[in-house]
């Protein structure tokens, strides 16, 4: 689709409009760092940093929802809660645009389609944003992403100084910008330019196929204790993390009368696996920090094909101890690698014997 | 002899005479400028030890976590040997079971500014220990006090400051995790048979959370603000700690986490209480 030019002006003037018909939800300055909150002009947007303190997943997936309400002498009956509303998200960058679209995989790609998500991921447009200056702890290029990776958005602006080149990447991000003047070539080699002096600002691609391969064989692998010890199993990666998904469902009844209501949960705590029997199969700290690095890295590749993992670096910016998921990366590569090597020699030397 | 280079070198002689299976310290984070809890088992990874004002996190919380190991020696500052002290108060380690290597603590420091919990800090120096490390930091003076403006508010004005401070919590439970005092094999959040409180992030939720939080820390916190600083969302949590000691040393006169001998503040009986219902 045709790249257009978005200058600041036109984007103040889009922002009011969108403002009309729907929600306009933008980062925020908020204390030292930005949220998502809604705007209605483009004067309280902060689009200058890299990265929310929550990532866009609560605007698709809500920390907590109301599934229906009920009354409870009334088991046969259910009232639905209102349609969420049109909403667009504005300043979203690549890596939450890209852990959206690992969320899609789950709620709506395969088997059974979860209607909450649905319908609300069915009116929100995301208007996403090139990263031309990666902190310290982002590594999207090393996960397979992309400063300005366009997955899960429906448009991307990529500033070129004083202006945007917008590109759409659906009819209802083309739609957003419809009418705007289209990008020139200089345009479009300074927003190339910008992409690749960010993407080489970060860390070398991580070898996932073959993380994959090594974490198949590594459930009772003694690293995970080694690995886990810092760890104290509070759920702040997996809740500012933008593919974790989890949740938990909770009843809350007052007189007679009660909501169903779905709230985030986390593979940290150890109610998460709690059977109703008392028997807990992760009750261990490292049986819980090891879940966790297996779903990003294993078990979302054998159920979507992709690793989880978008590289956005919250985890690592908000953990109390520190733990930085690209260390735990490179010291699974090289320690099961080279356990994978010894057992390999193991079975050469049984085999000759 | 520097204060680290004394670290690991005692570090090294304690795991290679067998004294301690562990030395719990600090090391540097991958991330440039982080430093985070290390767990040296072998003398030979005693050089990757550090201490300096980034060592913020109190390592008294691991201590209930890694017991079972055997002997464990545990870097302390003067906040980490005072939770220690309410740690064998409640008998959840044993003395004979940790050698505890005290240092100074000039204030830990976060993106460059002395940490808000250090600015108030009474004790930067070790209450117990087994060994010191380094020479005993200065006294700092503290700061004013820090709930003056929150004490002028009126009662529903106070309520509104901490509603609107915990309204951003997202219920990771990262305050509760990183404390000492948190060992409870089931906290009360987390029981579901009754469930005690609301799993979600509404304000009563949220607030009732905090409020519960900080009255199972009345007379046991020790104001460290490990919590403040391993808050994902920036919450003032230090503002609920500083109230609650305040009003303990008040109406109790105890200070948490001085004497292992001293009964708990809210757990224990006087006949003598000066409140009527009590006898």
């Amino acid at each position: 689709m045709t790249q257009r030019i978005v200058t600041a002006a036109a984007l103040d003037k889009l922002v009011a409009e969108w403002a009309k018909s729907g929600a306009v939800y933008a980062p925020v300055k908020v204390k030292d760092w930005t949220e998502f909150r809604r705007i209605s002009s483009l004067a309280e947007a902060d689009l200058t940093r890299v990265n929310t303190k929550l990532s866009a997943k609560g605007l698709v997936f809500p920390q907590c929802e109301t599934m229906f309400r009920f009354e409870t002498n009334r088991p046969d009956k259910a009232e639905e809660v209102a349609q969420p509303g049109a909403q667009v998200v504005l300043g979203v960058r690549p890596c939450d645009a890209a852990g959206i679209a690992v969320l899609d995989e789950f709620f709506t790609g395969q088997g059974e389609t979860d209607a909450y998500y649905q319908r609300r991921r069915e009116r929100t447009v995301l208007v996403g944003l090139s990263c031309d200056a990666p902190a310290d702890t982002c590594f999207c290029s090393a996960v397979g992403g992309s400063p300005a990776g366009t997955s899960g958005l429906d448009l991307l602006l990529t500033d070129v100084g004083g202006k945007y080149v917008a590109e759409p990447l659906a009819d209802r991000g083309a739609a957003l910008v419809d009418g705007m003047p289209e990008a020139t070539a200089p345009d479009l080699a300074k927003k190339a330019e910008l992409a690749g002096k960010a993407a080489a600002a970060m860390a070398d691609r991580i070898d996932t196929r073959k993380l994959k391969g090594l974490l198949d064989a590594a459930d009772g692998h003694p690293i995970w204790e080694e690995l886990s010890l810092p760890c104290v199993n509070c759920g702040a990666c997996t809740f500012i993390c933008p593919t974790c998904h989890c949740f938990d469902m909770t009843d809350e009844t007052r007189k007679g009368k009660g909501a169903r209501i779905r709230v985030w949960d986390t593979c940290q705590s150890c109610m998460y696996s709690q059977h109703a029997s008392g028997h807990n199969p992760r009750l261990a700290p490292a049986a819980r920090f090891r879940n966790r690095t297996m779903d990003k890295f294993r078990y979302t590749v054998d159920m979507v094909g992709e690793v989880s993992c978008v590289g956005c670096g919250r985890c690592i910016r908000e953990c109390p101890a520190a733990i930085d998921i690209r260390e735990t990366v490179d010291v699974l590569l090289r320690q099961l690698s080279q356990s994978d090597a010894m057992q390999n020699a193991d079975c050469k030397m049984q085999k000759s014997k | 002899m520097s204060r680290e280079a004394q670290l690991r070198k005692r570090a090294r002689e304690l795991l290679a005479d067998k004294c301690v299976v562990m030395v719990l310290g600090y090391r540097p984070a991958k991330r440039e400028g982080a430093v985070q809890p290390a767990f040296i088992t072998r003398p030979e990874d005693a050089d990757a030890l550090v201490f300096d004002d980034r060592c913020g996190m109190n390592l008294a919380a691991y201590l209930p976590r890694v017991k079972h190991l055997g002997r464990i020696a545990v870097v302390a500052k003067g906040c980490d040997s005072r939770s220690i002290v309410g740690l064998l108060k409640e008998k959840q380690v044993a003395r004979d079971q940790l050698v505890i290597l005290g240092v100074g603590c000039e204030g830990v420091k976060e993106n460059g500014r002395l940490s808000d919990a250090c600015t108030t800090c009474a004790y930067p120096n070790p209450v117990i220990c087994d060994e010191m490390l380094s020479d005993n930091a200065p006294e700092r003076k503290p700061a004013a006090d820090p709930l003056a403006e929150f004490e002028k508010l009126t009662p529903d004005e106070r309520w509104q400051a901490l509603a609107d401070d915990v309204a951003r919590c997202i219920r990771c439970y990262a305050c509760r995790q990183v404390c000492p005092n948190c060992y409870c094999p089931t906290c009360f959040m987390d029981a579901s048979g009754p469930q005690w409180v609301g799993k979600t992030t509404a304000d009563s939720d949220n607030m009732m959370f905090h409020l519960m939080r900080a009255m199972h820390m009345a007379g046991r916190c020790v104001e460290c603000g490990t919590c403040s600083r391993g808050c994902p969302m920036g919450i003032d949590l230090m503002k609920f700690n500083r109230k609650v000691a305040k009003i303990v040393k008040e109406r109790f006169g105890a200070v948490a986490g001085l004497d292992p001998d001293e009964p708990p503040a809210l757990a224990a009986f006087d006949p003598n209480d000066k409140q009527e219902f009590i006898r």
